[in-house]
């Protein structure tokens, strides 16, 4: 077995669950300027509904994701419709602690709607490997890979290219110029909850196969996405996604050639080390503050 | 002297902060002899206990979100550090009950110092998920490390010896409600002399606070810091009173669950968030276990707790401690400036 | 650069030389220069939009300038420790030290204090407390002092109390001392933050439209303590503000500038008939 390809692989595959997640945080970021730190509980309710679907339900994979949609953009809506649209007054800090307040709630609910069984969900494509020399990866893994680069590339064209997308990068430079100037904010910050509630689902939907769906199974993609935000730097779209990706590779990397049990850890430390000399992220900028 | 001249002059003793908490701290050193009577059960004072303990970690963690609006997900590993040590020394090292303490309060500072320096200077968010990556650490140090935490089957302690005398439950409570008391008085202290008003000014205006010659990195660092040395402290009481300590224990849960005994006790208000500890920690234990069928519920206190951290930042952004004050001045109109409508705007 | 000495003999404070700033390729400061005596009422005028404040918060290094040095003249025993000059003059002499790079809270100390636009006072403290901020880098005791209020800790306390109730008394607000600040009229807010900037031992106090939000009995009264601070004080006091009768009433020189760049200097007289700055404020006058 090859020793570096091989995990090289898998990382990719990994990298692209954190990668979701972490576009799913950046996008609330950037429009609602709110720290989203229940994304991953989020994610962990929608692809819990989605393997409550296919498990007690028996439906099919697919109809379970489209059931999972549903629901992750409901949630998605409800939170900005009923919660972080009304907190006006609320101050930044206020509205991040209102987030993990949730995910105390999602966590709470989760068993309660679901049960208390842990549940499986099977992967998309059941089985084969590709070969590649030495290295064998699942075709579902380069499926995963594939979702992962898709919906990242998907999103930024939509994020350059389209009329929604122009509203979405106006809302998330400036909010209040950009409701003088036309813009829907409103519908803009509602369509980033609800995106980053699917974006949650699908994270969670990817990972489920090879853990099982507790109320806990995202718990290190939450920490892996935020890391991948503060390695990539908030100021940009793409930052987060190229974050997440190079902590897949550092964690498998460490894990694998340094310790099994301390790789996470490890590549935490070297997370903040590196903190101490680029403070706004790899792509970040500084900037300066209004007085 | 005649009485009403004794009776303002008690009223003026009364209205001393450190006079209020020494009444209340003996108070609650009646408490154990009134489970040892009967008329109050033995597990509810191991509840009211860790009411007290989780007050000493909201104190110190309200004075980082109430002055410097900065959020920690570390508490729980911090708390949990300060118990091992404690835990350490006394067990394996044969040390005495203060040298336990010192090194709950000491070490856990110094890492917390770190954290902050590093994450501090860029923007206050990257505290929280500075926090969350140490809090993590410490979590899996606290799974792994068994020559220090005993892993996963958990550490075992006792009644640490103090002064030369045995403590037994009750004893440590009263050890507890002592901590809590000076804890009380120092950060009362803190709070009322220069180093409070600076993070008075920190808090109103950075921009402010800086003209006036406050350094706000070093401000937020001293938040920070006390409030992981009162996270420690905790700690290595949670582990002298429940003699065990299990890495499960210190998990983000309980750092959140201490962030909603700040939220619903209200910013900057002592009294306040022991009454925030005591909804939080004591309602879901001696109230909602009982219901009927919900209470059967293990998700329950989550709930709880994550649904009374959207209400209050939601409708009464001031607490528990705003809402005492609604009261006081709905029951007082005397001329005071102070209006209901006043307290709401400064809640902002 | 060397101590230098003007014309009239007068030594100078605070030396702005060609200082350039921009936000995102918009100049809001190009190579402006100007310099302010000692002991000197100093305006800074110029149409809305033309960079007063900007110029204040270079000074006071909330922006680090593109270009250009801010001098400003400091007593050696202010200056941190690294810097002090220990080989001639002593502790007495003063010279100029380039405030461009320096943290924003290490300025205060150095003798310059400001007020800001839209009064920056804390709401939940009283009054005297409000001005015991201006003091907080002359306190000595540390935080272990402060927590168990050792005799230090409480002796420093009181020597501060006594000279914000002076300086309280000076601005004529010491009987509401206790009150709490939130709540207070604007016009008692002000004399706040003037009073808590005397807390410091200013050598240059910089005021940022101290008139503003004033009726015309409050802006008199506070062209007198204008000039009764400087007096007391021995201090420089610059100021920038919109209300041109209290410039041109209080100023002993003028500087007028519009989009970032020097317009002109010279006495309120000189200002008034100059013919650059009329048409600047014309200007203004035909937008609105």
């Amino acid at each position: 077995m090859d020793m570096i390809l091989q995990p090289f692989m898998r990382s990719l595959e990994t990298g692209s669950v954190y990668a979701l997640a972490a576009l799913g945080i950046i996008i609330v970021w950037r429009t609602s300027l709110v720290m989203h730190f229940a994304q991953g509980s989020m994610g962990m309710f929608g692809a819990t509904a989605v393997a409550f679907v296919f498990n007690r339900a028996g439906a099919p994979l697919w109809i379970s994701v489209l059931a999972g949609v549903g629901v992750a953009v409901f949630l998605g809506f409800g939170v900005d419709f009923a919660i972080i649209r009304r907190l006006k007054r609320a101050t930044a800090v206020g509205k991040e602690i209102i987030t993990l307040g949730l995910i105390m709630v999602f966590l709470g609910l989760a068993p309660i709607i679901f049960g208390t069984d842990p549940m499986l969900l099977p992967r998309f494509i059941k089985s084969g490997d590709l070969n590649i020399g030495s290295a064998a990866i699942s075709y579902n893994g380069i499926l995963n890979i594939a979702i992962g680069v898709a919906v990242a590339a998907v999103l930024f064209l939509v994020l350059q290219k389209t009329k929604i997308g122009l509203a979405i990068r106006a809302t998330a430079s400036n909010e209040s110029t950009a409701r003088l100037m036309g813009i829907p904010t409103r519908s803009v910050t509602l369509f980033a909850w609800a995106l980053a509630g699917v974006l949650g689902m699908l994270a969670g939907v990817m990972i489920a196969p090879s853990v099982t769906v507790t109320p806990t199974f995202m718990n290190t993609v939450q920490v892996s996405a935020l890391f991948a935000c503060v390695l990539g730097g908030f100021q940009t779209f793409y930052g987060p996604v190229i974050g997440a990706y190079i902590i897949a590779v550092a964690s498998n990397f460490l894990k694998l050639y340094v310790s099994s049990v301390w790789g996470d850890q490890l590549m935490y430390v070297m997370i903040l080390v590196f903190l101490l000399f680029r403070p706004n992220g790899l792509i970040g900028r500084t900037y300066m503050q209004k007085v | 002297m005649n009485p009403t001249l004794k009776n303002i002059q008690a009223g003026a003793i009364l209205k001393n902060a450190h006079v209020q908490f020494i009444i209340f701290g003996v108070i609650l050193c009646f408490l154990p002899a009134i489970a040892a009577s009967g008329a109050m059960k033995s597990s509810t004072l191991s509840t009211l206990a860790f009411v007290l303990i989780y007050s000493i970690v909201s104190i110190g963690l309200n004075l980082l979100l109430g002055y410097s609006g900065l959020v920690s997900l570390g508490t729980a590993g911090f708390m949990g550090l300060g118990a091992y040590l404690a835990a350490y020394f006394v067990e394996n090292l044969n040390l005495s009950f203060w040298l336990a303490i010192l090194a709950a309060l000491v070490v856990p500072t110094i890492i917390g110092v770190g954290v902050g320096i590093v994450s501090l200077r860029v923007r206050s968010i990257y505290l929280a998920i500075a926090t969350l990556c140490i809090s993590e650490i410490l979590l899996k140090t606290f799974e792994q490390l068994e020559w220090f935490t005993n892993g996963t089957a958990g550490k075992q302690s006792h009644f640490p010896v103090i002064f030369g005398v045995q403590t037994d439950r009750a004893g440590m409570f009263i050890v507890i409600v002592v901590a809590l008391v000076l804890i009380m008085m120092l950060t009362h202290n803190v709070v009322h002399g220069q180093l409070g008003r600076a993070l008075h000014a920190m808090r109103s205006s950075e921009v402010a606070a800086q003209a006036m010659g406050v350094n706000i990195l070093k401000y937020k660092l001293v938040a920070f810091a006390l409030a992981t040395m009162y996270a420690g402290l905790a700690g290595a009481l949670y582990l002298f009173f429940l003699k065990s300590s299990y890495p499960s224990t210190w998990n983000l849960f309980l750092s959140l669950n201490v962030i909603a005994m700040v939220v619903v006790g209200g910013l900057r208000s002592i009294f306040g968030t022991i009454a925030g500890c005591f909804i939080i920690v004591a309602i879901p234990e001696l109230v909602l276990k009982k219901l009927p069928v919900i209470g059967d519920i293990n998700g329950l206190p989550y709930i709880f707790s994550g649904v009374l951290i959207v209400v209050v930042i939601m409708f009464f952004p001031q607490g528990l401690k705003g809402l005492a004050d609604l009261i006081v001045v709905a029951f007082r109109r005397k001329g005071k400036k102070q209006t209901a409508d006043e307290l709401v705007k400064s809640a902002d | 650069m060397a101590d230098t000495i003007k014309q009239d003999g007068r030594p100078e404070a605070l030396r702005i030389e060609n200082l350039s700033i921009g936000f995102g390729g918009l100049k809001a400061l190009d190579d402006l220069s100007f310099m302010v005596y000692e002991k000197e009422i100093f305006g800074l005028i110029g149409p809305n939009g033309a960079g007063k404040t900007t110029v204040f918060n270079c000074i006071t290094q909330f922006y680090k300038p593109d270009s250009g040095n801010v001098f400003f003249r400091v007593e050696n025993a202010r200056l941190p420790k690294k810097e002090k000059k220990t080989d001639s003059g002593g502790d007495g002499a003063d010279g100029m030290v380039n405030l461009v790079g320096r943290p924003v809270h290490s300025i205060i100390k150095l003798g310059l204090v400001r007020t800001f636009q839209n009064v920056e006072i804390i709401p939940e403290l009283s009054l005297i407390d409000n001005v015991l901020i201006g003091a907080h880098v002359d306190f000595k005791s540390n935080m272990f002092d402060q927590a168990f209020r050792l005799p230090r800790a409480r002796r420093e306390e009181k020597i501060y109390h006594e000279k914000a109730l002076e300086a309280m008394r000076f601005l004529g607000i010491d009987d509401k001392k206790d009150e709490l600040a939130g709540g207070q009229p604007y016009g008692v807010l002000k004399k706040i933050e003037m009073t808590r900037t005397l807390m410091s031992n200013p050598r240059l106090i910089i005021l940022d439209e101290p008139a503003a939000g004033l009726n015309d009995v409050e802006t008199e009264e506070l062209a007198e303590i204008i000039r009764r601070i400087r007096e007391q004080y021995q201090c420089t006091i610059l100021l920038v503000e919109h209300d041109m009768r209290l410039v041109m009433n209080i100023c002993d020189r003028i500087c007028a500038i519009s989009f970032g760049k020097f317009l002109a200097m010279g006495s309120p007289e000189e200002i008034q008939k100059n013919t650059l700055v009329q048409e600047a404020y014309l200007g203004e006058k035909e937008d609105e």
